[in-house]
């Protein structure tokens, strides 16, 4: 469970008599932390011990994922990718193609704190804890997960923050190809040159693979990544039931256990889930009180470790009954739509999947995101949305107004929150969110 | 006489409230914090009842809010504090013909909140991690002057030349402005009007977000500064409504809150009784029908009363 600087002796030159103490000091072998004692892996360890034990009765299923943590973000263990590992900073790098051709996808976006006080030095002082936390995790010595070397990092040109982190990737040494990604997403030109990009970049895998993309594999790919599609969705019926029999904060870690499990594994594990959330359901087993109140979560995404804002609802007493972020529904909800089973088709198809449902607020205009919370709402029977954002993302703090305006002609309380990956903000966090679910009660309580 | 107890644990100060039968307020108490907040909670609670001259049962319901509320383990429930500033506030502002809007100054945070004409919660924002515009805030300013925190009010109306702008919306920036103008030869009173300007523009912004009622109600520790009361007023360009006593308007809603929880449970407990009775009823009902017409002896003893 060592490091990756201990492997073997360091080679210690002949010293000269002028640098004899600098030698001296080379000599000492710089023994690394073992992984279990680092500060990342116990930031892991702590939010893992809150989402298992804070709360009674989790479905057995889950202990595949509670040990998945365990194991990559507390234990170190690597993750043995097949053929080349190509890392993505965004959901908007199409997997497939990268599935096709052989190689295997793993989504870099960070959720440590630890990390994110590493990044914060390539990056000026109010920006995104996640963009900072993902540079911060790729120049450390001890990455988590476990990634090892990259043979290609996918950069989509999303936010600024984001666009400007690529060259920065690039000094430090590793190889990344900028995803062009128009700025607007309803207009036929914008379709076109995004159509366009994805191309650019199948070519870009097969360079790295040297493998070529066939209608074959793009056809077995899509069955594979439409397995895990399908999964989520039967998952995230689930999650209608009243009173909730499953908690957001378990739906976040099975997702998040995606950006870098093996697809296949992942499958499986979600179907027992599935297997056993059905007999959950049968026998009315609760997770939450019936009164609870129900929320959806969107914005900033919440990614492991920080699963801070989730747990405090859920820790209150309220259940994340669904959400819309990057980070859970938005990466999974939408299937490839083909019509010709052609390679060019094929490709076709999957970029307009990666484009047109996409609510991301980096595009100019975003009233599918307006839709989409209200439509959210009404099927999960939510009381409530919470609006993460996190400071310094700047897309998500000017969307905030509109989204709080729609929702309340439509009725709809909304708590904004704006916070970071530190846990300084915790105390005044859960006034925040209680006093919002109380809040909520009430006006149930009223409307009876 | 049974009394009912709201006990706010805040940043900075402790404040108990007992409420009557009746829901009127029946005595209070104020104390700092501190480092041992339970110990000290607890003392402040035992104050006021031997100052009441009552005993520990006659407070049936205990409501703790606040920050150190969920530590407080003799409570029988707890609530955040913005619900119980909605309920306190309500209560309070019926004397002013009812508030819509609260502007909550704490020792470590401010707070607008928006309630409905039954005192719930609307809506509600709070300043983000940042101890500027807050009590916090004024305590600083008072050190540096070298003057006490109650003086603050006087000082405020003292100013001659007009307030001074303070451009530093972080306390610990402002903290080096105010010694800069002292420095520069400044008074006092311009100084701290410029303090009270600044904390008032950040606190209106904040209400504005939740939205301004006609009425706006405005607690907390800091609403006994009558300086700062005067630069709200400006700033928002109407009157404010201000208690007698800001500090406990919260410890005064959980209190509040404690009594119609006491209430609603005994109704419960009433009501599950007279239940249990109709239930007993009915068992002896079937009973004497299970015997039939042919009966008629009483030699069952169902007919028995």
């Amino acid at each position: 469970m060592n490091g990756p600087l201990n492997s073997g002796k360091p080679v210690v030159p002949e010293p000269s008599p002028q640098s004899a103490d600098a030698a001296r000091r080379a000599r000492t072998p710089k023994e690394p932390l073992p992984f279990g004692k680092t500060k990342q892996a116990r930031e892991a360890e702590k939010v893992l011990n809150h989402i298992v034990d804070d709360f009674d009765d989790n479905p057995k299923a889950m202990e595949y994922f509670y040990n998945l943590f365990r194991r990559v973000y507390c234990r170190g263990e690597t993750i043995a990718p097949d053929g080349p590992l190509i890392g993505t900073t965004c959901i908007q790098a199409p997997e497939e193609l990268i599935y096709a051709m052989g190689a295997t996808p793993v989504r870099l976006c960070n959720g440590s704190y630890h990390y994110d006080q590493i990044g914060a030095e390539f990056m000026p002082s109010k920006s995104c804890s996640l963009v900072k936390a993902t540079l911060g995790m790729l120049t450390s010595e001890n990455p988590v997960p476990r990634v090892g070397k990259l043979d290609l990092v996918v950069n989509p040109t999303t936010c600024d923050q984001k666009k400007k982190a690529s060259a920065m990737m690039q000094d430090m040494g590793h190889a990344v190809f900028d995803l062009e990604l128009p700025n607007v997403k309803e207009s036929e030109a914008s379709r076109v040159y995004w159509q366009r990009s994805v191309r650019a970049f199948a070519e870009e895998i097969r360079k790295v693979t040297s493998k070529k993309l066939t209608r074959k594999n793009l056809k077995a790919a899509l069955a594979r990544t439409q397995r895990a599609e399908k999964a989520f969705r039967v998952l995230d019926g689930f999650r209608k039931a009243s009173p909730s029999i499953f908690l957001g904060k378990d739906a976040f870690l099975v997702v998040n256990a995606y950006f870098f499990d093996n697809l296949d594994i992942w499958c499986e594990a979600v179907e027992r889930l599935n297997d056993e959330l059905k007999i959950r359901y049968d026998n009315a087993v609760r997770a939450a009180q019936k009164k609870a109140p129900r929320i959806v979560f969107t914005g900033s995404p919440p990614i492991f470790p920080n699963l801070k804002l989730p747990l405090l609802i859920e820790r209150a007493g309220g259940v994340v009954v669904s959400d819309e972020t990057c980070s859970a529904n938005r990466m999974l909800y939408d299937m490839t739509a083909v019509d010709e089973w052609l390679v060019n088709d094929m490709v076709d198809s999957l970029a307009d999947k990666y484009l047109k449902p996409c609510t991301c607020p980096i595009f100019t205009k975003n009233d599918d995101r307006r839709r989409r919370l209200l439509e959210l709402v009404k099927k999960f029977e939510a009381d409530g949305i919470v609006y993460q954002a996190f400071a310094g993302c700047q897309v998500y703090e000017m969307e905030q107004r509109s989204i709080a305006k729609t929702l309340d002609e439509n009725g709809i309380p909304m708590l904004y929150v704006e916070t970071d990956y530190s846990p300084d903000d915790e105390g005044q966090l859960s006034t925040r969110v209680e006093a919002f679910l109380e809040s909520i009660k009430t006006r149930k309580r009223m409307r009876h | 006489m049974n009394y009912f107890a709201g006990l706010d644990i805040g940043s900075t100060a402790i404040k108990v409230v007992f409420v009557d039968e009746n829901g009127k307020l029946a005595g209070e108490h104020v104390t700092a914090t501190g480092s041992l907040f339970y110990k000290n909670a607890k003392e402040a609670f035992e104050t006021l009842l031997t100052k009441m001259a009552l005993q520990r049962e006659q407070v049936r319901y205990l409501i703790a809010t606040g920050y150190g509320r969920k530590l407080f383990k003799d409570a029988d429930d707890s609530i955040s504090e913005i619900t119980a500033n909605g309920i306190g506030a309500h209560e309070a502002g019926r004397a002013f013909g009812g508030v819509g809007t609260i502007i909550n100054i704490g020792g470590q945070d401010s707070k607008a909140i928006r309630i409905d004409s039954h005192g719930g919660v609307t809506n509600f924002v709070m300043n983000d991690k940042c101890a500027a515009g807050t009590g916090r805030f004024l305590d600083v300013a008072a050190r540096n002057l070298e003057i006490g925190l109650e003086e603050l009010g006087d000082y405020h109306f003292k100013a001659v030349a007009g307030p001074l702008d303070i451009n530093s919306t972080c306390t610990v920036f402002a903290e080096s402005e105010i010694i800069g103008l002292l420095a520069n030869g400044h008074g006092k009173g311009e100084i701290i009007s410029g303090i009270h300007n600044s904390i008032a523009k950040r606190t209106v912004r904040l209400a504005k977000k939740v939205g301004l009622d006609d009425r706006v109600y405005f607690d907390g520790g800091p609403a006994l500064n009558k300086g700062l009361v005067a630069a709200i007023e400006e700033e928002l360009g109407r009157e404010l409504v201000v208690p007698e006593h800001p500090q406990t308007t919260t410890a005064f809603g959980a209190a509040i809150l404690a009594r119609s929880e006491f209430l609603a449970e005994s109704a419960e407990r009433r009501a599950e009784k007279v239940e249990a009775q109709a239930q007993a009823a009915l068992v002896e009902a079937a009973k004497s029908a299970s015997c039939g017409p042919q009966c008629g002896s009483g030699a069952c003893g169902a007919h028995a009363g």
